[in-house]
Formats: structure tokens, sequence, C-alpha cells
């Protein structure tokens, strides 16, 4: 029998994939959200993660820019 | 004005998002993220400093008035103190002279500069002989738009009191001079100040003040500026009060003026052409040692009104520094103490004064802990280090008597090389221990703006001239310099490691040995070698990553531990040998080694955000090389230098590599981003191709001690201190030093990296970074 989930399809560059996989063990088990890992650069996650998924990126990447102060 | 467009530029083309400033809160953000954040603390404090408060509000400047003819003037003031010129003004020469002795410069590319206008940059002007009035003629007349009402009373409540007094040395008396009977006066009421004077006989005037002639100040080449009355004003001989001092009060005495007291911040200038106590000294520069204009002009500041003037002159590396001070040397005529950070650089400075000067032999010596001479007759020059002079411990007895001569001398010129890296307190040492007449201090990098750079305000005193970095660049003073930071995408395994939580000490080495980034320097190597036939220096601050790289391409090493002997002899094969081109130097090469051959650097690891240290490493390639026709816009050669920051993408290390680049970025050089090295389908030959080798790699980074991978710490210049290590061990010196990353300690235990790297780090949750605190609650 054919089983259908509803997910998100990402696809980023890979160190982004390892992020999000590291993001996602870093959760406990009940709020693991990856569905599975396709490949370096493809990622099939639960469809309600996009924003904290986003948030989490936005959040790391602040971190290693610099802004001079104006 | 906004001065990263060029940055910005190329982080858009990659498409990164434009990142919001997010320095609203510095103090958390101040916190244990890197393994050493001293030097970052530092300069967070000019950080501060530059924030401003309600700017936005200053930054309507529609009310300004423009002038019928501005498109024939060069600048505009704004009425926050903010000036911007336009470089491509026919003006433009003259009014960067001008701008360059009354405002602080900002950031200066290629078609437009902004300066600020500050107390310190007035008081610089005020000193170089600039009254009020011509402050803001000149200006105003520079200017597209009125001046604001606002600008000039800064600048008239700026100088009203600077300048008006000055301490002198006159055969061998401390007078305390001024054109103001009054002003005087006033600072007679002081209790300390009326002590400390000395009543003399031949006094005249109702005040008994010692009146007498001075010539005023020539206008400094501020050519066509002046009308002929200002220029006839200024020429005009000036009466002058005086009264003399206790010799001993003197420290005293300029405390009691300085602005957080009486405010009469006293100017220090020494006539010594009518210096006869001391004796001369025969040296004359020798006729090949021809100035170029830009030495000239900081000299022409320095001795304006035919005496000597204390005070900084701001030169990039390479642009002749000791030129500038040899040529001091030579005009003053005196004894001459020199003084540099290590003793590498005290055989260079008795080199360059042998080579630019006519002084024998037999009268400079060099003052080290491997060289103890002494010059013969009554007046010489002495080259030591900092450390020499300011050290509190026992010495040796031939020590002790050489330092003794030293403190016993009057100098005619106290001359100090790399003031910005010398901290404070040892500063206040070297002064009050010596007598000296005159001070000059030079540096490449006036960086901090913090409470130090206002020290060396008033204990050597202003900054009397700057460089333009670009200027010197299209004359062809130094070297046309080709930035780039290459991007490095970091491994998916190397990047997964980085990630984890139980890392966080080994990140700094998973970025650096990345092996992308591997793959990026040795691509770059042979390019350079192969291709240009270039000289290669790569720097790693990181000793694992050093190491690694070395061993693994073949190429010599430098670091804190290497000896002497091996030292001389690596250098000496990559002058000669047409088989070695490269070398890896750790942060022993940031100063301290001259290497006039190499023409790219290679940056692989680097000390946190230091934008001294990135600009001092520029500074290792800036020395012009080749035919200058060739190195002109346009010539066989435009760029002949080339200065490489690999950094790894999506690490902390892109913050680091940014805040470095400020520096430069404010001299006017931009950064170009290079995204793919080696290029795509190239590189099956180069180092870590393959995945199992990448995994090799990966294990011997995670395997190694915490404490392995760390920085390489150093303390320059070990000398009879070194008897005494342990207390140096304790960390005083680094813990009082502004100079953090540049006091060095030299370990004598060579191959064990680990020792005395394991910097304790404190888990006071306050200073933990906030991105951590957030997640720790």
């Amino acid at each position: 029998m054919v089983n259908a989930t509803k997910g998100l399809f990402i696809s980023c560059d890979i160190p982004m994939a390892q992020f999000i996989i590291n993001l996602n063990n870093s959760m406990p088990a009940s709020q693991k959200f990856i569905i599975h890992i396709l490949d370096n650069t493809h990622l099939f996650v639960q469809p309600h993660v996009t924003e904290m998924i986003r948030s989490a990126i936005a959040e790391f990447r602040d971190q290693n820019s610099y802004e001079k102060p104006s | 004005m906004d001065h990263h467009h060029h940055k910005s530029q190329y982080r858009g083309d990659k498409g990164r998002p434009s990142k919001k400033p997010k320095f609203s809160s510095k103090d958390e953000y101040r916190g244990k993220f890197v393994e050493d954040d001293d030097a970052y603390y530092n300069e967070d404090t000019e950080d501060d400093y530059r924030d401003g408060e309600g700017e936005e509000k200053k930054r309507d400047f529609s009310k300004l008035e423009l002038k019928p003819d501005h498109p024939n003037r060069p600048l505009w003031a704004c009425a926050d103190g903010r000036i911007f010129l336009e470089t491509f003004s026919p003006l433009y020469k003259q009014a960067y002279d001008f701008l360059i002795a009354i405002a602080e410069p900002v950031c200066r590319p290629e078609s437009m500069h902004e300066y600020n206008l500050t107390p310190h940059s007035l008081y610089a002007a005020v000193s170089v002989g600039l009254e009020t009035e011509t402050i803001i003629s000149v200006l105003n007349k520079l200017s597209k738009t009125k001046l604001p009402r606002e600008m000039i009373d800064f600048i008239h409540a700026s100088t009203a009191n600077y300048g008006k007094v000055k301490l002198v040395l006159k055969k061998n008396r401390y007078l305390v001079e001024s054109p103001f009977p009054e002003v005087l006066k006033r600072l007679l009421q002081d209790e300390v100040i009326s002590k400390a004077r000395i009543a003399t006989e031949n006094s005249h005037g109702s005040d008994g003040f010692t009146i007498s002639k001075a010539a005023g100040e020539i206008a400094t080449g501020h050519d066509g500026l002046l009308n002929e009355a200002e220029l006839a004003a200024a020429a005009e001989e000036k009466e002058t009060h005086s009264f003399e001092i206790d010799p001993s009060q003197v420290e005293n005495v300029k405390q009691r003026c300085l602005p957080n007291a009486l405010n009469y911040p006293m100017l220090e200038e020494y006539d010594f052409r009518n210096d006869n106590v001391n004796p001369d000294l025969n040296m004359e520069l020798k006729p090949h040692a021809q100035p170029r204009p830009y030495q000239e002009k900081s000299l022409s500041k320095m001795f304006g009104n035919g005496r000597a003037r204390s005070g900084i002159i701001v030169l990039p590396c390479g642009a002749g520094k000791s030129l500038v001070g040899v040529s001091a040397a030579c005009r003053i005529k005196k004894s001459c103490l020199c003084l540099a950070t290590n003793a590498v650089s005290v055989d260079q400075w008795a080199f360059q004064f042998k080579l630019w000067s006519t002084i024998q032999d037999d009268h400079i010596c060099r003052f080290t802990s491997d060289s103890k001479e002494r010059f013969r007759g009554n007046a010489g020059v002495v080259v030591t280090t900092y450390n020499m002079v300011a050290f509190g411990g026992k010495r040796s007895e031939e020590s002790e008597k050489i330092i003794e001569e030293i403190r016993n001398r009057e100098w005619g010129l106290l001359l100090m090389d790399e003031v910005h890296v010398v901290p404070a307190h040892m500063f206040r040492k070297v002064i009050s221990l010596t007598k000296s007449h005159c001070k000059l201090g030079l540096t490449a990098t006036l960086v901090r703006e913090d409470e130090r750079i206002t020290d060396l305000n008033f204990l050597i005193g202003p900054k009397l001239y700057e460089a333009n970095w670009l200027d010197l660049v299209k004359g062809g003073f130094i070297a046309n310099v080709q930035c780039a930071e290459v991007w490095c995408p970091m491994t998916k395994e190397f990047f997964a490691e980085y990630l984890k939580k139980e890392n966080s000490k080994k990140k700094q080495a998973l970025y650096v040995m990345n092996p992308n980034k591997f793959r990026a320097c040795e691509f770059l190597i042979r390019f350079h070698e192969q291709q240009r036939g270039d000289k290669i220096i790569v720097f790693a601050d990181n000793l694992f990553a050093l190491t690694e790289y070395a061993m693994k391409l073949r190429k010599p090493m430098i670091y804190g531990a290497t000896s002497h002997v091996e030292r001389t002899k690596i250098l000496q094969a990559f002058k000669c040998s047409r088989e070695v081109n490269t070398i890896f130097l750790s942060k022993v090469g940031d100063n301290s080694i001259d290497i006039p051959e190499a023409n790219v650097i290679i940056q692989i690891s680097s000390h946190a955000g230091s934008r001294r240290q990135e600009a001092q490493r520029l500074g290792r390639i800036l020395r012009a090389k080749g035919k200058l026709e060739d190195r002109m816009a346009g010539g066989k050669e435009e760029y002949n230098a080339f200065f490489y920051s690999l950094v790894s993408t999506d690490t902390q290390e892109m913050f680091y590599s940014t805040k470095r680049q400020q520096f430069l970025i404010d001299q006017g050089y931009s950064f170009k981003v290079i995204t793919s090295l080696p290029p795509p389908d190239t590189g099956a030959d180069l180092s870590y191709h393959r995945l199992d080798e990448q995994l090799a790699l990966l294990s011997k980074v995670l395997s190694a001690g915490d404490d392995a991978v760390g920085l390489e710490q150093l303390e320059e210049d070990a000398d009879d201190i070194a008897l005494h290590k342990a207390r140096r061990m304790a960390g005083s010196m680094s813990a009082m030093s502004g100079a953090h990353g540049m006091v060095y300690m030299e370990y004598s235990t060579g191959k064990k990296h680990g020792q005395g790297m394991n910097k304790s780090k404190p888990k006071d949750p306050s200073k933990r970074h906030y991105l951590f605190k957030r997640r720790y609650g």
C-alpha cells in the first residue's frame, strides 16, 4: 500500500543542509522534523517548520556577519 | 556615508541577505565567544565612540546654504563636525593638506573622503601653528556651503585655550611661554604651578615675566589658501612672555594644564639651534637621501617654526618612516634615543641611520640583550627597545651601567617607533625615565581612538601629519596591492563537526583546516610560484594549522619557538634561493621580521577581529618594487602585490574577516571576493581531493587536544627580563598592555604547542555570548 506524507521539500547548499540536520538532532524526539534526508542538498521535512528553520538560519548568519556600526 | 559598499555589493552578487546592524546591545556581544577576545574588546570601545547619539537627526543637511560658486569649492562642512572632501576637485591637494591638519580622517575611498573635526584634531592643528581664525577662514573658503554656526562655535570652543601655552627647554631651563601674559597669570593662580615656578633675576615687566621675541609661523605650505594679510600676520614677530619652572616639577605642571584641570594643554617645542649646553652630533643626511614630498611635508610640520615640535607622524608601512626619523635626527643634530619594539627592528634602525646619514660608526650603538654597545664621544645615537628601558627588575651589571647613562643624559630627540603598539603605562615609564627635549612618535596605524590614543596625545604630542594611502599608491611610493577575500565553503563533514556543541573549542581549528581552504591555499601558492615567479608569505596564527599546512606542502615555517639560527637560515634561503619561494609564518612575522622580497600574502588564520594586524600584514608587501612606470595605472604591472585572506564561509571567520578589513577599507582599499578556488574542473592534483584524505584530516583535527589547536602566544624580545620568567608568565605584561596580541612570549619549550596556551575561560554567565545566553537562560 502506498503511504502519502505531506511535507516540505528543501533545496539548499551542503553546509546549510548540515545546519538543518544538526538543528534536527538537537531537538527532543517529539519535535524532530526531518522526514527524509534525500541527498547532500535536499531534505524532506514536516510542513510546519518553515518559519522555525528560517529564523534559525537567519540568526546563525547574523552571528557570522559583521556590520560596521554607522 | 556608507563605508562598506564594496563588501555589500559582493554579498549581493551571491544573493546573501543584507544584515541589520546588530550592535544594539554591545555588552552582551562582548562575550567569551572567541578564544582571544581581548583585542576585540578594545576595538569595540571605538565603535561605541563612533556610534552616534541622535545621528539620524543630524543627517538632514537640507538647510545648509549653497554658495553660488560651489562647484569650484572642494568640500562639504556639516554641522555635526563632519567634512566631506571631493578628491576630484582641482583644489584637492591643498584642501587635503589643510584638512589632515585640522580634522581626523574617518574614511578615504577614491572619490570622496570623510573627516571629522574633534577637539584633539583641532589641538593638533593649533600645535602646528594654525590659529583659530585661520582655520575658520580657510575652511569657509573651501566649503561649498556657508559654514554652519555650530561648526564655527565648536572650533572656537576647542581652540580657545589650545596652543596658548608652550613648554620650552631653553639652555636647559624649562620655560612656560605664552604670548598672552593674562594666561600665565591664570596658570600661576594654581598652587602646584606657582610652587614650581623659579624666580629669575633679569625679568622685565610688571608681572615679572621674561619677554622675548619669537619668529612667527612661516606658513607651512597651505599655498594660496591664505591671503597676504594673513601671511603677513603669521610671519610677524610676536612677543612672548615666560616664566621658569623647576625641572623636577615639569610632569606635575603639565598635568595641571591638561583639559581635565586648567585646560591649557602645553605644546612642547625644542629650540635646538639655541641649545649650546648639549653637545652637537655631527650628522647630515647623505646626498642620496632624498625625502619624498610627503616625507618633506611631515618634517615641515615638525620643524615649521625653526624649533622641533613633539608629536606623531603617521605613514603607511613601506612608505619610509625611518627616513623621516633619521632626517629629524639630522636636523636636530643632538644625541638621539631611538626606541623600537624588538631586537630585529633595533638592527634595522641602526642600519637605516648608517644608510641615510653621515653618522660615524662609533657614534651609533645598539642596546639589546645581545649587543650592549656604547658610543664614543659626548654625543651619539642609541637604538634600543621599549622593554630594555622600561624594565623594572634586576639587570645585569653591564646593562645597569648603560641604562644609567641613558637616564642621565639629556636627549635632543626621543624617536619612538610603532607608537600604537606600546602600552600607555610603558610610555609613561619611558618618558619619565628619559629626559628629552623633543619626542617624535612614528606609526602606520593609529587605529584606536580610545583613551590610549588620547594618552599618546599628551604623552608624546598631537598628530603632526598623516599620509593618504591611495595618494601614495598613485604616486608610486608604495605598492599597488590587490586585496582579495577568498570564500571557501566548508565541506559537509567539517561543517557537521563545526556545528556540534561538544566541538565549541575546536571551531577555529575546524574552519582553518577546512579542506577547501587548504586546496585554495595550495592553488594560490602554485599559481603565484609557477605562473608569476612571486615570493609568498603564508600567515597562520593557529600553530596546529601552521604546522599541518607547512608539512603537507613541504614549505619552511617560522614561529615563536624557531631558533634565531634557523630563522636566519630560512629567511636567507627565501631571499636568495630560487627553490624557496614560499614561507609559512606565525604571528612572529607580523612586524618583527623584515622580508622585503615578498609580494604575495596568503592569510589562512588570523587573530580574531584585529584591524591593526590586518594592516600590519598588508604592510609586509607595501614596499614598492619594480619600475615606477610599470606600476602606474595602465602600466605593465598595475597590481604587483597581492593580499589574500582565506575565509571559510558560514563560520565565525566571516565575522572576523569583515571586521579586520575595516581599517584598510577606511584607507580606501577594496576587497575583491573570489568564490571558487580552485576553479571548477581543476584541482584533482591538489591535496585532499579524495574524501578519505579529508576524513583522515578531520579525525586528526578532532583528536588533537583543545589546547593544541589554539592561538600561539609570544612575547617579544626576551631580554634581561627573561631571567625573571616566572614573574612574567603570571601575565602581568599582557594584562596591563594595550597591545594584547602584540606583546609576545617566546617559549623555549619548542615543539610542545600546548604550553601556555590554555587561556582560562571564565564561566561567568554575564560574559556569555548573547546566543548562548539565550540558549541557557
